[in-house]
């Protein structure tokens, strides 16, 4: 941890003392923050068998009300306590730079990196201290881009990381787009590579060796319609076999002004399963104040090969969906959203445990705006399905003093039943948040909230918990053409025209 | 494409004399014996007040505070009253030559007006209305307007605006950007006479590379004629977003009159080729268009969740007005971030929606180092023998978990390790369960990865 903060705070110096490079234009956005949090856990006890008493309940307890499990031919007894309260300040320092202009036109160097770590206990995602997101040098020229170094693709079959190089070219005349990339593998969700210590915690099955990935895709737009076709494959070259092996389509289809129907599925060539899946209806109406869809969709988890999560036949759902957004007066927007969804048959006998197969989520929201300095916001979510549940309302009060400067005071409840456990927690939030814009490309902010939670179980490992958390973030951006991120001041304070100048 | 719409707004100044002529008819037989200019050429154009106390000495009228105009009256007309002799047959102390010009339809004596333009159009043989004068008889009458050194701006304000101008195509390229290159001079004596460059600054962010404009004097009252800058119609359909790209590409030049590279980045980041060939704002430009950043009408409350659709099917529409460091500031999540992508109280909320999966959790978060990591600091993952239940709401759960296992496979994984399943689902020990359900295809995942296969049934796959 101490090589991590020191780390961490090198970067944040190097940061804070930049310079101009020599290179004829660049851009530097450095995003800082910290937040101060806790949360609680259980911890895993147990006891005799000789040592337990019967409960109010007639089960078995411990003499201080815990209620016990008790196997057959076991002597001890197993509980969960409440863990102690973890504590922990991370803090991270990203940066996001763009350097151009050097020597060959077209070629430039992108590189998002972080620095993290954690003040008091452990926090998730902090380790190692220092990540490197993406890294590379560009080559753009009208008709293709060239790209090497480390690359992240954000495509429907997720993203993608990896070491390597990626080539697009681009048929402008015929409204094609084709992309090919290969390298070794970073994965999924995170920008380390699968044999990372950190992505293991629990000691599972890992590839000695970073994966082999590689794929592409063709795009076909035109002013109706968008399609494209995917391709990825990641191969574990320690055995030559594949980690995982998919395909997708998507598409868009412009129907009419402010209709649009868009749509896609991917199907996972290795279990040789179709995946998730979705289609949206979509319509805005001309003056904007009425926006909605309607969908359809199938999720379906996907798992690598060297995992045998994919052997348990996971099953998808299927969930159908809608979303409506109005303005029925110029300072109001009301917002309303609803899914259902239905899990395939698991084919399991479970005469024992009885589990829900299906589930709803439904929420509402409003803005009302009296003011342009002035926002109200409140909003009520409700998730039902098989394992855990939630609901609860939620808002909001913000005072806007011109663009610089906004305050919010907001709260919120929550209900959150589990199925599969003898836990309703609830928790009610208020606090305060800030947003101040003290220069141009300079952003603060500060969020600071109280939570008050309330574990109900029927014995002893009830509990009650509050906190503070606090959270703070620091944004700001170097470049050598600030005015290439927008207009001159000036320019942004003249009065936009009425209907909205294009 | 250079469509503007300008609105002149312009209002005649009402002309209010303060002397009231006809109330004098009896009193004066000559115009000469207050105006002496026009006789000679010398003199005074207005009387002594003086001479009005001579009457109004509040004895045989009641006194009057009249007094005569300060200085010459402020005009952009060439015309002096000097030129008269050579104009009209001489005898200038006749009455009648000031009513040629000033007198009225109804000729009533000292009955008058201001010039009416017409009469002195009728006499140089234009026939028609004053504003749609041929370009040269412009310059015949008028001195330019910077050269009318004492018009204010009220004054500028108030010039007659000109038929052709209210067409709604005078703000194309047909239009006013023709009228101002007809002739053969550099800029039009037609514009000249009521404009001066600083009127086309306030749209024209090309005003540099104008010829027409550059012909033109700056001077700073030449804005007192507003105009306003309003969108072409076709800015106003809702697929202009998704379809100004390829105008832009194709004909640069219609943006360029009222967009600079400062309106391309105003929104895209990405685009450079298409932007780096409309012109940046430089010296000497108009301010144009003021473009204000809005999401396209697709953006909806929901698109957060499901625009990976359109991300994938067009990749370049997104990349026009977002980075990649957008895409990573919620694909990848950053542990010292408070609430963003997620509300406020989603750590307490969460599982409801990793149950669910509202979303796909691990488009952004790794399922171990990111759940599994945090579960196990909490003591919420399985360290030890299988028999710790925790899953007490039914106490027969470890026995009859395959439902909710298939059901939410990517949330028993955030805190079991594939070790805890083979206790019993492995072929080689524990109790032999079989795990694998619909849509297993044994064969399939043989050919892609009998490393899979190996985990549980060792080297003994099944055929």
């Amino acid at each position: 941890m101490t090589r991590g903060r020191g780390a961490w705070l090198a970067l944040a110096l190097a940061v804070c003392g930049v310079r101009p490079a020599t290179a004829q234009g660049y851009l530097l956005r450095v995003d800082s923050r910290m937040q101060a949090a806790s949360y609680r856990g259980v911890t895993l006890d147990s006891v005799p068998v000789t040592d337990t008493i019967t409960g109010p309940s007639g089960g078995p307890t411990t003499s201080d009300g815990y209620a016990v499990t008790c196997f057959p031919g076991s002597a001890y007894c197993n509980f969960f306590r409440p863990g102690p309260e973890i504590a922990a300040t991370p803090a991270t320092v990203g940066a996001d730079l763009t350097v151009w202009g050097l020597g060959v036109p077209g070629l430039s160097i992108h590189a998002k990196g972080r620095a993290g770590t954690t003040f008091g206990d452990p926090w998730p995602g902090t380790d190692p201290a220092l990540q490197l997101v993406e890294g590379y040098a560009q080559y753009a020229a009208p008709r293709f881009t060239v790209q090497a170094g480390r690359l992240a693709i954000s495509s429907r079959l997720g993203f993608i990381g990896f070491d390597g190089g990626q080539a697009t070219i681009r048929a402008v005349d015929r409204h094609l787009e084709i992309r090919g990339y290969g390298g070794w593998g970073l994965w999924r969700g995170s920008v380390l590579p699968v044999t990372s210590a950190e992505l293991n915690p629990l000691g599972e099955f890992r590839p000695p060796e970073r994966t082999v990935v590689g794929g592409g895709g063709v795009a076909w737009t035109s002013p109706r319609f968008d399609a494209a076709v995917l391709y990825h494959r990641e191969v574990d070259p320690s055995v030559s076999y594949f980690a995982s092996e998919q395909a997708a389509l998507t598409a868009v289809v412009r129907i009419a002004s402010g209709l649009s129907l868009t749509g896609g599925a991917d199907y996972d060539l290795a279990l040789g399963a179709w995946g998730n899946a979705d289609a949206t209806l979509a319509y805005t109406a001309p003056n904007g104040r009425l926006n909605t869809t309607a969908t359809v969709r199938r999720y379906k988890p996907i798992f690598d090969l060297w995992t045998i999560w994919g052997a348990f036949s996971p099953v998808p759902y299927t969930a159908v969906g809608g979303s409506l957004s109005v303005t029925p007066i110029r300072p109001l927007v009301v917002r309303v959203t609803g899914e259902s969804y239905t899990f395939a048959a698991t084919e399991t006998s479970t005469p024992l445990v009885d589990v829900e197969n299906s589930g709803w989520r439904f929420s509402w929201d409003a803005t009302y705006t009296p003011v342009a300095s002035f926002a109200v916001d409140a909003g009520y979510h409700a998730d039902f399905g098989p394992g855990a549940s939630s609901r609860g309302f939620d808002g909001g009060v913000t005072y806007m003093a011109g663009e610089r400067l906004s305050i919010s005071a907001h709260g919120s409840t929550l209900d959150r039943p589990l199925e599969l456990r003898f836990d309703d927690a609830s928790v009610q939030t208020y606090g305060l948040s800030a947003r101040y814009l003290p220069a141009p490309r300079i952003r603060l902010e500060l969020d600071a909230s109280q939570y008050v939670e309330d574990r109900q179980r029927p014995d002893a490992a009830s509990f009650d918990w509050d906190q503070l958390r606090v959270s703070a973030r620091v944004v700001f951006t170097l470049a050598s053409k600030p005015e290439l991120r927008g207009l001159p001041p000036a320019v942004r304070a003249m009065p936009v025209g009425p209907g909205g100048t294009p | 494409m250079t469509a503007l719409w300008i609105l002149l707004l312009v209002a005649q100044a009402p002309q209010s004399p303060q002397f009231d002529h006809s109330k004098h008819q009896r009193v004066f037989p000559r115009c000469a014996t207050c105006h002496q200019e026009p006789a000679t050429g010398e003199g005074a154009l207005y009387p002594d007040p003086a001479a009005c106390a001579r009457c109004h000495n509040g004895t045989v009228r009641p006194q009057v505070a009249w007094k005569p105009p300060a200085g010459p009256h402020p005009t952009n007309v060439r015309f002096v009253h000097a030129m008269i002799p050579m104009m009209i047959p001489p005898d200038p102390t006749a009455p009648q030559n000031c009513t040629v010009c000033h007198g009225q339809e109804s000729g009533q004596w000292m009955a008058v007006q201001r010039v009416n333009m017409q009469m002195c159009l009728a006499c140089h043989g234009v026939s028609t209305e004053h504003t749609a004068a041929p370009d040269s008889m412009c310059t015949f009458c008028h001195v330019t307007l910077p050269e009318a050194k004492d018009l204010t701006r009220a004054d500028i304000a108030g010039f007659p605006t000109p038929a052709s101008h209210r067409d709604p195509a005078w703000t194309t390229k047909s239009g006013h950007a023709r009228a101002a290159t007809t002739g053969g001079a550099p800029v039009a004596a037609s514009c000249a006479t009521c404009h001066a460059r600083d009127f086309c600054l306030t749209c024209h962010v090309d005003a540099p590379d104008r010829k027409p404009i550059q012909a033109l004097a700056p001077d700073p009252r030449s804005t007192a004629i507003m105009v306003r800058l309003k969108a072409p119609a076709s800015h106003r359909t809702t697929t202009f977003l998704s379809t100004h790209g390829a105008t832009a590409r194709h004909a640069p030049a219609s943006c360029t009159s009222c967009h600079t590279q400062e309106s391309c980045v105003t929104c895209h980041v990405g685009t450079s080729q298409v932007a780096a060939a409309i012109p940046r704002r430089q010296p000497g430009s108009g301010m144009g268009a003021v473009v204000v950043r809005r999401p396209p009408a697709s953006h909806g409350p929901d698109f957060a969740l499901g625009h990976g659709d359109v991300a994938a099917a067009k990749p370049a529409t997104c990349a026009g007005c977002h980075v990649r460091a957008d895409c990573l500031n919620c694909h990848r999540p950053d542990a010292g971030s408070g609430p963003h992508y997620h509300p406020v109280d989603f750590l307490a909320r969460h599982p409801a929606a990793a149950y669910g999966r509202e979303t796909s959790c691990s488009d952004c978060h790794n399922t171990a180092g990111f759940c599994a990591q945090c579960h196990k600091t909490a003591g919420l993952v399985s360290s030890g023998p299988m028999h710790s239940n925790f899953h007490d709401a039914n106490r027969s759960f470890s026995a009859g978990h395959g439902q909710a296992a298939r059901q939410s496979l990517e949330t028993c994984i955030a805190c079991h390790a594939e070790r805890d399943c083979m206790t019993c689902h492995s072929a080689q020990g524990g109790r032999h369960f079989n795990p694998h359900g619909p849509g297993f295809d044994a064969e399939r995942l043989k050919k892609k990865n009998p490393q899979m296969c190996t985990a549980c049934h060792g080297t003994a796959i099944p055929q």
